[in-house]
This record gives C-alpha cells, sequence and structure tokens, in this order.
C-alpha cells in the first residue's frame, strides 16, 4: 500500500467497521437463532431452481474480450509501440534506464552469452498498447561485463528516487549474481499482469 | 674551357657535389637571430597552485565504459583542464569545505570485470593530486552517481558514504585517522545530507527524514521527521541542494520547495512553488501525468549560491514523468523571496547545473556531447565553452560549496 492511500483507507475502513458494526447488531437483535437457520435452509433448497446458464455464458465471453477503448495511463504510453523490442518506445520500456539487452546480444528477458541475470530487480508498470493491459514489468540487469554500450534508453514512467529502490532506475541490480556486480545491459520481463 | 653541368656530374664525387648544390639551392631558408643554444631538459610534474574560487572538481561518469571513470580538475577562467585522477564505476567526488582535501569514492575489481571487489575512499591533495590515503570500505551503494552518495561533514573531520548492500546504511569514516568508525543503519531511507559536525539526515521512502546524530561517546542516535511529503505523487528530488550547516531546499517533482532545517530535530518549512515564483500556475504532479508544464529536471538539477541565497534550478517544458529531462533554461530564484529574479537560457539543453560561490559567480552546464559550457551566473553570458571536455558529465563540485 502507497503511504498516501493510508490515511484513507484508515478513515473508511473505521467507517466500515461501525457501519458493519450497527448492522450485525440490529440483525442480532431482531432475530432468533432457529429463525435464521429456517432461512438459510430454504435459501439454500431454492439454489437449483436459480438458472446458471447466464452466468457460465459471461464468463466464456471473457476468453475472446470484444474490442474495447482503453485510455493510455501516461504519456509514454500514449506513444508506445510494440513491435520493436530494439527500440526505446517499446511499451514495456517504459521506465528503463541503461543498454538494451535487445541490441547487446541478448533478448527482451534473456541476458548476452558471459553475463548473469540479477535475481532481484525493481518494477515497473508498463501499458501495452497492443492488448490495452498494463503489465508488471521486471527490469533485471544483466551483470559480470562492462557496460554494453548499444541502444541506450532512460524513460522515466513512475520512476522514484534511490529511496524508494522499489521504483529507481537508477541502482545496479547485480547483487548475488556470482559475477563482478559490473552492469552490461537491462532487460524487461513480464511478470504479471496489473488489469 | 668549360665544363658543362651535366659532364661534371658524370663520376661519383661530381655527383655528390652536385647534389649537395641542388639541395642547398631548393632548401627553404630561415633567418635566425642570435639566440643561445636551448638547454638540456629534465622531466617533471606540475604541481597546482592554491584552488581559486572558480577551480573547480568535474566528474565525468563515462557510461559507455563505466569502469573508467574520472574526475577532472578545470580552471574555468582559462577553460583549461589542470589535471584528472581516476574515479572508477560509479564513483563519488567530495571537496572538504576548506579546500584542503578531495574525496573519490570509488568501485574497483583486480582483474578489471572480475577478481576481488575493492570500495575506496580515496583522499587527495588537490595541489599535487597525489593519493594520501587509499582506503578500503567495507562496501558502497552501486548506483548511477547520486551526489549525496558521499558527503562531507562541516569541519571536514568525517565523511558519509551511502552503502546499499541491499540494507540501507551509511559509513561514517574519520578522516583524519581514516578509520570506518560505524556503519549507521537507515532502514528504509538513502542518501546523506550532512549537518555540522557530527549528523547527517536520509530521505525516507515514506515521506520523512531520518536525523542521525554521533555523540561525542561515538553512538548514533537517529529519531525520524514527520511525514513532509508523499513520495509516490510528488517525491523529492535527491540532487536538491544545500549548506554545510544543513540549510536543505527539497524540489520535488512538479517544483514544489521545502526549505528544512536539517538537525536532530528538524525544521521543515512551508513549501513554494517554483512555477508560482515565475508567475505560472502551480505544476501538477502525478495524478495528471498528461499537464504539459515548466518543471524541474535533470542530473545535477539544481545550485545553491549560499551567500546571496539564490537557487538556480535547470528547468525544461514536459509532462510528469519527465523529471530526469535535460533542462533547457535556468531559473535563478530568491530563496527569501520565493521569486524568480533571472531566467537564463542555455547553450545547449544540459543535465547540469553549477555554480561557484564568490561574489563573482560563474555557472556551469553542459549537454550531449560533454562540453563544459562556463556562464556569467550573474548576467548568464556564455564565457567560454570546453569542448568535449568529457563523456558524461554528470557534478561539478566548486570551492566551498
Amino acid at each position: 500500500m502507497l503511504p498516501s492511500d493510508r490515511a484513507d483507507n484508515e478513515r473508511n475502513g473505521s467507517l466500515m467497521d461501525r457501519l458493519t458494526e450497527n448492522l450485525v447488531r440490529r440483525l442480532a437483535g431482531q432475530s432468533s437463532r432457529r429463525g435464521v437457520l429456517a432461512r438459510l435452509g430454504a435459501a439454500m433448497a431454492a439454489v437449483p431452481a436459480f438458472p446458471l446458464l447466464p452466468v457460465t455464458r459471461a464468463s466464456a465471453a471473457t476468453a475472446t474480450p470484444a474490442a474495447r477503448t482503453v485510455k493510455a495511463p501516461s504519456p509514454f504510453a500514449a506513444h508506445a509501440q510494440a513491435k520493436d523490442d530494439t527500440a526505446c518506445d517499446y511499451w514495456r520500456y517504459c521506465a528503463i534506464d541503461g543498454y538494451l539487452c535487445t541490441s547487446c546480444g541478448g533478448g527482451i528477458h534473456s541476458c548476452p552469452p558471459g553475463t548473469a541475470p540479477s535475481p532481484t530487480s525493481w518494477i515497473g508498470s508498463c501499458f501495452n498498447p497492443q492488448d490495452g493491459r498494463s503489465y508488471l514489468i521486471a527490469y533485471r540487469d544483466c551483470c559480470g561485463q562492462d557496460a554494453c554500450d548499444e541502444v541506450n534508453c532512460l524513460n522515466t514512467d513512475g520512476d522514484q528516487p534511490s529511496y524508494r529502490p522499489m521504483a529507481n532506475n537508477d541502482i545496479i541490480w547485480c547483487f548475488g549474481t556470482g559475477t563482478s556486480e559490473m552492469y552490461n545491459c537491462s532487460t524487461a520481463a513480464i511478470i504479471g499482469s496489473t488489469t | 674551357m668549360t665544363v658543362s653541368y651535366s659532364g661534371a656530374c658524370r663520376n661519383l664525387f661530381g655527383l655528390f657535389l652536385c647534389g649537395l648544390v641542388a639541395s642547398t639551392a631548393l632548401s627553404p631558408t630561415v633567418a635566425v637571430g642570435a639566440e643561445p643554444v636551448l638547454q638540456t631538459e629534465q622531466s617533471d610534474t606540475i604541481t597546482l597552485p592554491a584552488a581559486g574560487p572558480h577551480t573547480i572538481l568535474v566528474e565525468d561518469a563515462v557510461y559507455n565504459h563505466n569502469k573508467d571513470g574520472r574526475v577532472y580538475v578545470v580552471d574555468a577562467d582559462h577553460g583549461r583542464r589542470l589535471g584528472m585522477v581516476q574515479a572508477a564505476y560509479n564513483a563519488n567526488v567530495a571537496q572538504s569545505p576548506d579546500g584542503q582535501h578531495f574525496y573519490v569514492a570509488e568501485t574497483t575489481w583486480a582483474h578489471g570485470n572480475r577478481g576481488q571487489r575493492d570500495d575506496l575512499l580515496v583522499q587527495y591533495d588537490p595541489h599535487t593530486l597525489a593519493v594520501l590515503s587509499d582506503e578500503k570500505l567495507p562496501a558502497r551503494a552501486l548506483v548511477t552517481p547520486k551526489k549525496n552518495d558521499l558527503a562531507i561533514s562541516a569541519d571536514g573531520g568525517r565523511a558519509y558514504v551511502y552503502v546499499m548492500s541491499p540494507t540501507n546504511g551509511v559509513e561514517v569514516i574519520d578522516t583524519h585517522n581514516h578509520t570506518v568508525e560505524q556503519t549507521v543503519e537507515v532502514p528504509g531511507c538513502a542518501l546523506a545530507y550532512p549537518w555540522g559536525n557530527s549528523g547527517f539526515s536520509s530521505l525516507c521512502a515514506d515521506g520523512t527524514l531520518a536525523n542521525v546524530s554521533i555523540g561525542t561517546d561515538g553512538k548514533a542516535s537517529l529519531t525520524h521527521s514527520a511525514p513532509f511529503f508523499v513520495p509516490d505523487r510528488d517525491g523529492v528530488l535527491e540532487h536538491s541542494p544545500g549548506t554545510h550547516d544543513g540549510h536543505m531546499w527539497f524540489i520535488t517533482d512538479s517544483g514544489m520547495v521545502y526549505p528544512v532545517k536539517l538537525g536532530a530535530t528538524d525544521e521543515i518549512g512551508t513549501p513554494w512553488s517554483l512555477q508560482q515564483g515565475a508567475g505560472m500556475p502551480v505544476a501538477s504532479d502525478a495524478r495528471a501525468p498528461f499537464d504539459v508544464a515548466w518543471r524541474p529536471g535533470g542530473w545535477q538539477l539544481a545550485a545553491l549560491h549560499a551567500s546571496s541565497g539564490e537557487l538556480y534550478v535547470l528547468m525544461h517544458r514536459g509532462t510528469f514523468w519527465t523529471h530526469k529531462e535535460d533542462g533547457t533554461e535556468v531559473w535563478v530564484f530568491d530563496t527569501n523571496t520565493h521569486k524568480r529574479v533571472r531566467r537564463i537560457p542555455l547553450p545547449a539543453a544540459s543535465p547540469i547545473v553549477g555554480v561557484t560561490q564568490d561574489d563573482h559567480p560563474l555557472m556551469f552546464t553542459s549537454d550531449e556531447a560533454g562540453d563544459l559550457h562556463i556562464l556569467d551566473a550573474r548576467s548568464g553570458k556564455l564565457q567560454r565553452t570546453m569542448k568535449h571536455l568529457g563523456t558524461d558529465l554528470v557534478f561539478t563540485v566548486a570551492p566551498g560549496e
């Protein structure tokens, strides 16, 4: 949870607590234990009578989503492309800082030979213009050789200072790679969907 | 009897004489004065005179072969490079407030890209550029250089080195004995902003400051300020400037300025807006990322001229999330009135701005080509450009800053 959300949630939480408490107290005051059991039993008996098909169809429909219009969440996303992963405006690179491994003998989630991927990384959230979804991207460094010095990118969507290391694109993440912790290039692996 | 030229040159001796005559006739002649014969010379090494207010240090990170970083000593009055020292692998440079020494924190490996790693704090003599101390550190943070990864106390007696290995801490080094006194853990916080002779503060992920006091017994105690900024909406920029006694002007991504007096009990002042100081609306934060406005940005994106209280900030027009974009102008603010007093268009978009601390200050900017532009800080007039001084000029350090 972000600190800015904490105060709002605490306020909402206490309101919800009060409402729930009032509702439960009112119910408890107006109903007997036997009455509750009788109503629960009746409801369970009635469940098979409700047709489930529409729900099933709705669920099946999500497998092939219809075309939809989604607003890009950031200026970078509004101009990002999904075809060329050797260019800085490729959608996964919304917060990358460094040399693209795709131009250094590696791939979008692969390190060039002679280097090793960092087990830890910082995480960005990037918008894919092709499917309109946002994805969590792990910007894992490839380590063990000096700078690759090919395509160099500096994108800063969601980039925060080093006092927020989980969102900072300046830190060399080569901890524990078994190499010299020298930075060679950056990858951008999908690790989940945010939408 | 007449002897023809061709006839005289037929035998070997004649050929030699004729060649001599011909070469003498064709050679250019040089009029020379009655100069004394040049004397033989002994090789020696220059010793630099005491640094003037315009003798600065410039760090070149050389990102494209990062282990070869360096620091240049530059005479900004004449645009001359006076010398250089190594500053390997995302190094940092800092100068003692009295100018007696400067320090480089750097990292090397025994065999270039492998072998034993050494994190070092190197103390230099500013006249000879000789290494006075080559102290091995327990660790240092490997990160694109942030100025406050290395800081010096007001009396020059302590150096602070930020470590992230990967827990967050600050190594406290006695610069007289060349020993690491201790490593102070600052969980969830980063960097070191010094105040006085025995304290520093770090910026924290929850929008607070961690204030560390080192007692006369050597023990460190830590307090936290109240949260004063919201990092995920409008974070404080790491390269915000301040003074050795702990007066800081923390600038945010959107252009708010928090005046803060660092200390065990810090004082956080009322924030003011760079844009409002220039007669413009306040710029948006992360909640409205598409809004275009003049915004602060770059790497060493601000500098303070302490005696006049003038704050120099690199500005560009852009949306939110452009906080590392090079500045096209420098805006100068009076930190007392919060008003913009000058607006300086730059010869080229720059990632850095620096300023000397004397009464006739010079201002420094750079560009993509690694040029160093030297301007009159008061008039904004370009004095000179040092073409391709380096590759990636990330910091300037002026005496007394």
